[in-house]
């Protein structure tokens, strides 16, 4: 109703008659004026009461008998209930005047609540099923206008595409529980695809002018079946090779089985016999084992290996700390001279644990293998009991110039 | 069996895995008997339907339960299963009693060239391993080992694929210090 002006008053009361039919229609699912119901009970609820409607035969009821006819229910549930039904005018005062108190109901909602209990229970797919029969009976009629098929063309193409974004997100985005509720938009759409073909070809044989809608008939139904593709894969991805898709999933498992009391752990496993978690060998796990013992280089302790290798490339560019520490001490050991005694060097530290330090560096220095010095021990020895240091073995500590060759001064 | 005595033994089995019971307890519903060579007792191992098997866990991204040393204690399992399947065309269960030398002497086939130190240590400890998991009976004082009662739970695809095994591994007559083995 955009434009209300432009309409005749035939067509605001063909519009209004709609209306009427759709409030009717709707009134099974509103909890109050202008609201959905949240529970089931209250369908049963308005089902009880048209259904005591029905029984009572044209002169209809009153609120206070229906509340009678439908004693399962609390009467305060029914008056509710039969309260929204009137507002909504699917129950209707048998003469509309003043204080009238019998009445009666339209068959609409009745009929809307039972498509609503078919699709709950079969999830539309029954009822898409029908439709498209529907649809391709009214196509292929010889009375069948152009018309009738461009309104079926266009709401085949409008259900598959809901459809098929349903499905799409659910496949893309959801989590997989919902996916797995849902998992019933998935079956038998072999049945549904083949039927929308045969509709779609009716159409376009009968109708060539029909190119577009069917056009885009034709990609909602590829849409669809690829969604289904892609929702299926997905399910199947997650069930592993077992297909068990009525199974929960694992995450499921998991979290009931950390939050759960002891109690209702026990209730559950009660009846499921399981063995104790225990290592498992499957053939191909010991095959793998053996065969790869088989191939396997001797186990051996690995042999001593130097530290550093000369010329090694990792040398040149670590720099070490050590050896800048042993390079500096030894120029300022050795200062101008090419050499100098063991144990001149001793006695200007004259105590035992400089001596050791001492004698431990020149060692490091010696042995180091990118520092240019060498120790060489004579075997003579000084014994002066007097001193602090009373026996001390000579020896020289030189500068090597080049690559093994010594100052040939530094040997007495 | 009364339900008590029912829920009792397949508690055991959930906690502690197959268990062993004289000859004459009734067998829970559930439970699969196998009884020993001796006839002294009778090993009550848990059936599981059809793929619903350790397998399964694999394919729902869980993580089985871990063992130290896994390619070792497979390889113990293989030479204790070389030794004492004694009819591979037949079922593992009960199989016969091996000796230590046996079992050492295939194990060293297996990991042909390997110190024998390591080897004995590895060895060890996998028996040990296996055998507190169920797939061995090992005697500490006589050194004898025979097949657990978990065996019996390799079903016949699986049993196929290690006869094959079975096959591929070095014969125990043949001498250790040869230290081949026929190529796989």
């Amino acid at each position: 109703m955009d434009d209300v002006t432009g309409l005749s008053f035939d067509d605001l009361a063909g519009e209004a008659a709609v209306l009427g039919v759709y409030r009717q229609v709707f009134a099974v699912l509103a909890r109050e004026s202008g609201a959905m119901i949240l529970d089931a009970s209250s369908v049963d609820v308005d089902e009880a009461i048209l259904g005591s409607f029905a029984e009572a035969g044209p002169e209809g009821l009153t609120v206070e008998q229906v509340v009678l006819a439908c004693g399962r229910y609390s009467a305060a549930q029914v008056r509710r209930r039969f309260e929204v039904l009137r507002e909504y005018r699917a129950v209707e005062r048998v003469k509309d005047r003043p204080h009238e108190l019998y009445h009666r109901a339209a068959f609409a909602p009745y009929v809307m609540l039972l498509f609503l209990r078919r699709i709950a229970d079969r999830g539309g797919q029954a009822e898409l099923h029908q439709l498209l029969t529907l649809e391709h009976l009214s196509v292929q009629e010889s009375g069948a206008t152009v018309d009738d098929a461009r309104g079926t063309t266009q709401r085949l193409s409008t259900v598959f595409r809901l459809l098929a974004n349903q499905l799409a997100g659910l496949a893309v985005g959801g989590v997989v529980e919902t996916l797995r509720e849902n998992a019933q938009l998935l079956w038998g759409n072999h049945g549904l695809l083949d039927q929308a073909n045969d509709v779609h070809q009716t159409v376009l044989s009968r109708w060539s002018e029909l190119d577009r809608e069917c056009r885009a008939l034709r990609l909602a139904i590829a849409a669809y079946r690829d969604a289904v593709d892609a929702a299926a894969g997905r399910l199947i991805e997650q069930a592993g090779a077992t297909r068990a898709l009525g199974l929960l999933p694992v995450e499921a498992w998991l979290s009931f089985a950390r939050e759960a009391e002891v109690g209702a752990l026990s209730d559950v496993l009660n009846d499921f016999l399981f063995d104790a978690p225990a290592p498992w060998f499957a053939a191909d796990t010991l095959i793998e084992a053996v065969e790869s013992a088989q191939h396997t280089t001797p186990v051996r302790v690995t042999p001593p290996r130097p530290q550093t290798e000369p010329g090694s490339p990792t040398e040149d560019v670590v720099p070490d700390a050590e050896a800048e520490r042993l390079g500096a001490l030894a120029e300022q050991l050795l200062g101008d001279r090419g050499q100098v005694g063991v144990t001149e060097l001793i006695d200007e530290i004259g105590d035992w644990l400089g001596g050791r330090r001492l004698l431990a560096d020149l060692t490091a220095m010696h042995l180091h293998d990118t520092l240019p010095y060498e120790l060489r021990w004579s075997d003579r020895l000084r014994i002066d009991v007097e001193r602090n240091l009373s026996w001390v073995t000579e020896g020289r500590f030189a500068r090597v110039t080049e690559m093994g060759e010594m100052t040939e001064t530094g040997r007495s | 069996m009364t339900d008590v005595d029912q829920a009792m033994a397949w508690a055991r089995a959930r906690a502690a895995g197959p268990q062993r019971v004289p000859a004459s307890t009734p067998s829970g519903a559930g439970m699969r008997r196998l009884v020993e060579t001796e006839a002294g007792g009778v090993w009550l191992l848990p059936v599981l339907p059809e793929g619903a098997g350790p397998t399964v866990l694999e394919e729902l991204g869980l993580t089985a339960t871990p063992v130290e040393q896994p390619n070792d204690t497979a390889r113990v399992l293989a030479a204790c299963l070389r030794c004492c399947w004694s009819e591979p065309n037949g079922s593992p269960w009960p199989g016969v009693v091996a000796s230590w030398e046996q079992v050492t002497s295939v194990f060293r086939g297996i990991t042909d060239n390997r110190d024998e130190r390591y080897s004995n240590i590895a060895l060890v400890a996998g028996v040990r391993r296996l055998a507190g998991a169920g797939w061995l009976r090992w005697s500490e004082t006589t050194r004898e080992v025979q097949l657990g009662p978990r065996v019996a739970a390799w079903r016949d695809p699986e049993l196929s694929t290690l006869r094959e095994l079975w096959r591929l591994i070095p014969t125990i007559d043949k001498p250790a210090e040869s230290g081949q083995v026929e190529p796989a």
